[in-house]
């Protein structure tokens, strides 16, 4: 697999919330905004790129019988410090994500690609592959929470957890029209079956557009064959 | 299986567990102190919020005899408020500090004492989840002496009960206060 597949699979065909429907919970807790929602994301890249080169790196080392545990503690010692950094320096985000910092310990696609990717491939190939994963995991709930706070608030702010930046909120809904479903959990919920429903339907139709493609290329080469036979 | 390789593994489990001690103990010596910073900074800010920007706390008094229930640790801090330019205190900011099997929560509790009555509550600390609608729920009825204690409104996680119970915990000091 050349580096660049192996980058984009992360983020399109093999994309851990969207096609594998892994790491859910976070993504639906902690999409009510964009800022959030990035946070969350970034946090969760900066794990799993850590756990995943450190797994690479020792996996000649770690035996069959220790592999889940030492993935475990390899895993929660990033993310305890993580936990920690953001805690010290990113303290608005810290409240803001609360406990979904510290259950990434327990986010199955960190654990998953530990066990199926870096435990098998090299350094290189398994920082690609984590930094694809995060990526498409990020951009995955960073879609999820544009629509729950466009919809839910009217508006997509910026400022308010990344205190560094200058806040700024951009109305698009005018006020009294917004959803306020969308800022709930069961408005996560409806974001995300959309979301899953629209992906489904496209994939479907190109599968159905690849076997109709199928279905007549052989049908072509039947009539084709046919045509030999009678001309002989 | 022979002995070298369990030995070899135990070995290896071993080593990793002593390096990530190491690396989460190098974060804490490098995080500690902002951490603490902003803990307090947060308190500040929430007596503010509860108080107004032109209070500050004059007295910060801590409950030692933390209370401990069944399943729940309580721990009081009391915070004298006083209003800048003002020579009497306006209010008491109670913050109340619980943890369960699931982690910390704290909140802050203000209450003003010529009007008697509950201000507001902040959220400080939160290491779980609870009900969304808790300062709905709460800050209201505080004043009218009906928290209304039911699951259905506070939500039945353990989180939310901690929460709820903090609520009631801290009341309780703010009417020892009062006298009542």
């Amino acid at each position: 697999m050349t580096t660049k597949k192996n980058f984009l699979k992360g983020i399109i065909e093999e994309n851990p919330l969207l096609v594998s429907i892994l790491g859910t919970c976070p993504a639906l807790a902690t999409t009510k905004t964009i800022e959030a929602a990035i946070g969350m994301g970034l946090l969760f890249t900066i794990v799993l790129i850590c756990s995943s080169v450190l797994v690479s790196l020792l996996r000649k080392l770690i035996s069959e019988e220790i592999r889940t545990p030492a993935y475990i503690l390899i895993i929660a010692t990033f993310v305890t410090i993580v936990k920690m950094l953001t805690n010290a320096f990113i303290p608005d985000l810290y409240s803001t994500l609360g406990v979904f910092i510290s259950l990434i310990v327990v986010n199955c696609i960190v654990l998953g690609r530990a066990e199926a990717y870096a435990s098998k491939h090299g350094v290189f190939d398994s920082l690609i592959d984590a930094l694809g994963m995060g990526l498409g995991y990020t951009l995955a709930i960073v879609g999820i929470a544009f629509f729950r706070e466009l919809l839910g608030t009217g508006g997509l702010s910026i400022g308010k957890i990344f205190t560094f930046i200058p806040e700024a909120k951009l109305q698009i809904i005018p006020k009294g029209y917004e959803i306020s479903v969308f800022q709930n959990p069961a408005g996560a919920f409806i974001v995300f079956a959309i979301i899953l429903a629209v992906i489904t339907f496209i994939k479907n139709r190109k599968e159905e557009y690849k076997k109709a493609q199928d279905k007549l290329k052989k049908a072509q080469a039947k009539a084709a064959l046919s045509k030999e036979g009678e001309a002989k | 299986m022979d002995k070298k390789h369990y030995i070899l593994t135990s070995l290896t489990l071993g080593l990793i567990g002593a390096a990530s001690a190491l690396l989460v103990g190098g974060a804490n010596l490098l995080t500690s102190e902002r951490i603490k910073e902003n803990e307090v900074k947060k308190i500040n800010d929430g007596i503010a919020t509860i108080f107004g920007k032109e209070s500050k706390v004059e007295k910060a008094e801590s409950k030692e005899d933390a209370k401990l229930s069944k399943e729940y640790k309580y721990t009081n801090t009391i915070y004298t408020v006083v209003k800048n330019g003002e020579d009497s205190y306006s209010g008491y900011a109670i913050r109340t500090l619980g943890s369960n099997m699931y982690g910390k929560i704290s909140l802050i509790i203000g209450y003003e004492e010529s009007s008697k009555a509950f201000l507001g509550l902040t959220i400080v600390t939160n290491e779980q989840t609870y009900a969304s609608t808790l300062v709905e729920n709460y800050i209201n009825p505080l004043n009218n002496d009906d928290i209304d204690v039911e699951d259905v409104k506070c939500g039945a996680t353990y989180g939310a009960k901690l929460v709820r119970d903090m609520v009631l915990e801290a009341k309780e000091v703010a009417l020892e206060l009062w006298g009542k």
